[in-house]
């Protein structure tokens, strides 16, 4: 074992051991537990492992664990209030925008860290914030949906 | 109209296991928790075409950690496939693609599988490699596999290779129909291999139990499959053999099962998890399964039509070369029916076509949505456009001229009952504006129409548990990712049986428990298990309502469940509670547990009598062409469906857009780039890309109703016949903006320029 390291996910300190080598998202996987974020291209190209590191979206396959040392992240499971889902995450559920769901985590982080920037963001800021996300289930329309659903009711 | 027919049908539930899936509950394959599990992994070919020397072991099975080194000498001497039985667990005396798997290693890490992978020694001795299925097909081309026969239907006198399937069609006398025509249009299309890229990779565990059984688990879309081939791959019986459904990130047929995704991943992890007599868990990288799993094929499609002045088709005639890759795969079933959608789904009295599967050293054709029908159908809507063109027609008006109709046949379907694709036709064309829209400089509109007719296939059951507080536990043999499993198989027990979705459980497969079933594929979800779940809540609500009719002094026929009370129709007043007869039923039958099979030879039989009713479709598109960069942008998009009677609204379109989808990207951009020694250029997602929010269009997705189908309450399959018609609709399009006909996709950039600067524009 390599380095010990000290970060915050979701408001939960952890002190844990890491290879230097370690990727960010097999870290909190692997090591944390934290399994909402999810697995894919290893790249950085697909957003499935999206969190948010001190405020600000990051794919969290292309940033090593070590690089997390003292770092305040926000995973999926970290959105919801208790029990009460965040407007993202109904809106998803209600508009039809989660078919196999694997994408869903990230797309919702990414969309959490925009709505954390701004209240009232254009739908070109929309695009923009979740242009880094890929899913192969919907097409986009049932997701753009649940956008503007969950903007509605954030209004 | 649903809604007044239905207390259920008809309504938006939200998606069953739709709360953990948002809040990154683990419930994926690769989320797995698997105690003890080794490590697995598979060493791949690194050449496209050899044959296998040797292979040395020994210095990998010597590293500290290493629990398992297999190879297919450590496996039963027997092969598998589909139509084809050409494969092994292992790549035994040749390899054929690269990426074909050669030996597979479990060890206590990752690390140490990814070293003990690079110390196994295989001797390859080189062949040569043929990557093009014309050239596979020549006498001159190397043999991929030397004891594979041609096919027995093979016509007379055709000399070819490789060829690992055909498909013919021949209705009416094409050589004679051509000659009466006044128009022929005679032209060749070509397109690429995708891959499906569902976004969780695949994964296979595999536990070895006290008791000599083996448990697997796996996010495959065809649990029972995989049980047959774990089973006859390790030499186990099948009793012998549990396998586990996950919950499955994606699959669109890429995930069918090990045959025919031709992983052989289950097998390969068993085998290891066997001779390590530990658990095993194998994560494929996201590289790794570019290069070696299976693929929806490129082929190359000649396609000639004789038409009347009036528009009035008369004859068809072509050729399909399917590629089917290093083996067999699903390669015949998808370019036979590839075959049979060139020669389309209008009226036309003489049609002759050959369609030729061909084995090339490259990845292996899977069941990936709509097996063959978005490449038929690139081929054969742009042609019809071009013949539109030729005869001065509007491609509208055109297609309407030969629509069939109630009572004819087309090829695959003797008879129909009724035809939706001229409503679907008419609806889009007022959908996009044809007509009406003022078009800029290189805008344009297209169309294209698709049909997915439903094929033949396995029938599958279903099992209604009751549970003694009037809930409903079901078992099903298809798996949840996204389709009829969360939707709408929970909507008919809750709508047979008078109860809330809210007390149905559906459960994912066991092939202990389940019943058994082909798997999720084939948009057959509804057809098969819906048909199936409906009878088994009949079955279940029957059985109560036997056990009710005595305290309630009625017959069984005069009652009925309304929100979860049993009650004598016309006099709700005179009631039990579905609980309390439930609860009793446990000292008059047992548990109240309702069975129901879908008779799918039944079905068929029956729909050759009345004539069948098929989903049709037309898709429309308005682009933008840039004539310096060659770049096209979609403007607006519309798919209009007949899918029979619509269950869940939301589920549907979101199986329309994101099948329209995934075809918009092999329209636009995807394919898998092969270099000509048999190398994919482009296995990560940097290089593959793939269309992302800012690409698309906001889909338009519209249903037609009043074309009932054979699935339950009139559903017709809705899974792949979305991706039928984007890629000629693109095409189609390009064409109204530019004058220019692009024949091969990718309608990427550079082919669209290069089209364009070769029509001098």
């Amino acid at each position: 074992m390599g380095l010990e390291i000290k970060l915050t996910v979701n408001g939960n300190t952890h002190t844990a051991e890491l290879e230097p080598s370690t990727a960010l998202v097999d870290f909190l996987r692997d090591t944390l537990g934290y399994k909402g974020v999810k697995l894919c291209c290893n790249t950085g190209e697909c957003g499935a492992c999206t969190i948010i590191m001190d405020g600000k979206p990051v794919n969290s396959c292309v940033v090593l664990g070590a690089d997390a040392a003292g770092a305040d992240l926000v995973t999926v499971e970290g959105i919801a209030d208790g029990d009460e889902l965040h407007p993202v995450q109904q809106a998803f559920i209600d508009t039809g925008a989660v078919q196999c769901g694997y994408c869903t985590p990230g797309f919702i982080v990414s969309l959490k860290a925009l709505l954390d920037r701004t209240k009232s963001p254009t739908a070109e800021d929309v695009e923009e914030a979740i242009s880094g996300n890929i899913c192969r289930c919907t097409g986009y329309t049932k997701i753009f949906d649940a956008v503007e659903l969950a903007a509605k009711r954030m209004a | 109209m649903a809604k007044a027919e239905y207390t259920v049908l008809g309504t938006d539930m939200p998606r069953k296991g739709g709360v953990e899936r948002v809040v990154g509950k683990g419930v994926y394959g690769i989320d797995l928790n698997l105690p003890d599990a080794l490590s697995g992994g598979v060493l791949r070919s690194e050449h496209a075409h050899a044959k296998i020397v040797g292979i040395d072991t020994s210095e990998a099975k010597a590293i500290p950690g290493v629990r398992a080194v297999v190879t297919a000498a450590d496996a039963p001497d027997v092969r598998y496939g589909r139509s084809y039985i050409d494969r092994y667990i292992l790549a035994k005396d040749k390899v054929r693609y690269m990426g074909d798997p050669v030996a597979a290693v479990a060890a206590d890490s990752q690390a140490l599988v990814k070293e003990a992978l690079k110390k196994i020694k295989v001797t390859y001795e080189p062949l040569p490699v043929v990557v093009d299925p014309e050239e596979t097909m020549l006498e001159s081309a190397p043999t991929l596999h030397e004891d594979m026969p041609l096919p027995k239907n093979l016509p007379e006198g055709v000399q070819v290779k490789n060829v690992c399937g055909y498909t013919g069609v021949n209705i009416g006398d094409a050589e004679a129909g051509m000659a009466e025509a006044d128009v022929v249009v005679d032209e060749v299309y070509e397109t690429k291999m995708i891959h499906p890229q569902y976004l969780e990779p695949r994964i296979a565990a595999a536990r070895p139990e006290e008791d000599g059984r083996i448990t697997v688990w796996a996010n495959a879309q065809a649990p029972f499959p995989v049980r047959t081939e774990v089973a006859s791959l390790t030499g186990l019986p099948l009793n012998s053999v549990r396998v586990i459904s996950t919950g499955i990130g994606g699959g669109f047929g890429g995930k069918g099962s090990g045959v025919t995704s031709s992983a052989g991943l289950e097998p390969i992890c068993a085998l290891l998890a066997l001779t390590a007599k530990q658990p095993v868990m194998i994560v494929m990288d996201k590289a790794e399964e570019t290069i070696s799993t299976t693929i929806r094929s490129g082929c190359k499609i000649w396609i000639k039509t004789g038409a009347k002045k009036d528009g009035t088709l008369v004859a068809r005639q072509g050729k399909v070369v399917y590629d089917a890759g290093g083996y067999s795969g699903f390669g015949n079933q998808a370019g036979g029916r590839c075959t049979q959608m060139v020669g389309g789904w209008y009226r036309l009295p003489n049609i002759h076509m050959d369609g030729f599967t061909v084995y090339t050293n490259k990845q292996v054709c899977g069941p990936v949505r709509g097996p063959g029908g978005p490449q038929a159908t690139f081929a054969m809507e742009s042609h019809m456009d071009s013949i539109a063109a030729e005869l001065g027609m509007d491609p509208i008006e055109f297609r309407l001229k030969n629509v069939p109709e109630k009572g004819d046949s087309i090829v695959g379907v003797p008879k129909l009952r009724d035809s939706s694709l001229a409503e679907t036709l008419n609806l889009a064309k007022e959908k996009i504006g044809w007509g009406k829209i003022q078009l800029e400089k290189n805008q344009g509109i297209g169309f294209a129409t698709g049909a997915w007719i439903e094929g033949s296939g396995p029938g599958g059951g279903a099992v209604v548990k009751m549970n003694e507080d009037g809930s409903a536990t079901v078992h099903i043999g298809k798996v949840d990712y996204g389709t009829a499993a969360p939707f709408g198989i929970p909507m008919i027990v809750a709508e047979v049986l008078g109860i809330p979705t809210d007390d149905v459980t559906v459960l994912n497969v066991d092939t202990d428990a389940s019943p058994w079933d082909a798997g999720t594929v084939g948009s057959r979800s509804m057809l098969v298990s819906g048909n199936a779940v409906k009878l088994a809540a009949e079955d279940a609500r029957d059985q109560i309502l036997r056990m009710a009719a005595g305290q309630l002094e009625a017959s069984p026929e005069d009652l009925e469940i309304v929100d979860r009370q049993i009650q004598v129709k016309g006099a709700p007043s005179r009631s039990v509670s579905l609980a309390s007869v439930c609860n009793a039923g446990h000292n008059e039958i047992g548990d109240v547990i309702g069975r129901g099979y879908f008779d799918s030879k039944a079905s068929q039989a029956h729909e050759r009598e009345t004539g069948s009713s098929q989903p049709f479709t037309t898709h429309a598109a308005m682009v933008e062409v840039d004539t310096d960069t060659g770049n096209v942008k979609v403007l607006k998009y519309v798919a209009v469906h007949d899918v029979g009677f619509v269950v869940h609204p939301k589920a549907v379109e979101g199986q329309i857009e994101g099948a329209a989808a995934m075809s918009l990207g092999q329209a636009l951009c995807e394919q898998v780039v092969h270099d000509s020694d048999g190398r994919t250029l482009n296995p990560t997602f940097v290089d593959y890309l793939m269309p992302t929010i800012n690409m698309l269009p906001r889909i338009e997705a519209v249903t037609v109703s009043g074309y009932p189908g054979a699935g339950p309450y009139g559903t017709k399959g809705a899974g792949e016949i979305g991706s039928v018609p984007p890629m000629a609709c693109i095409a189609n399009a390009i064409y109204n903006a530019t004058g220019v006909r692009v024949r091969r996709l990718p309608l990427s950039p550079e082919n669209v320029l290069r089209a364009l600067r070769e029509a001098g524009k």
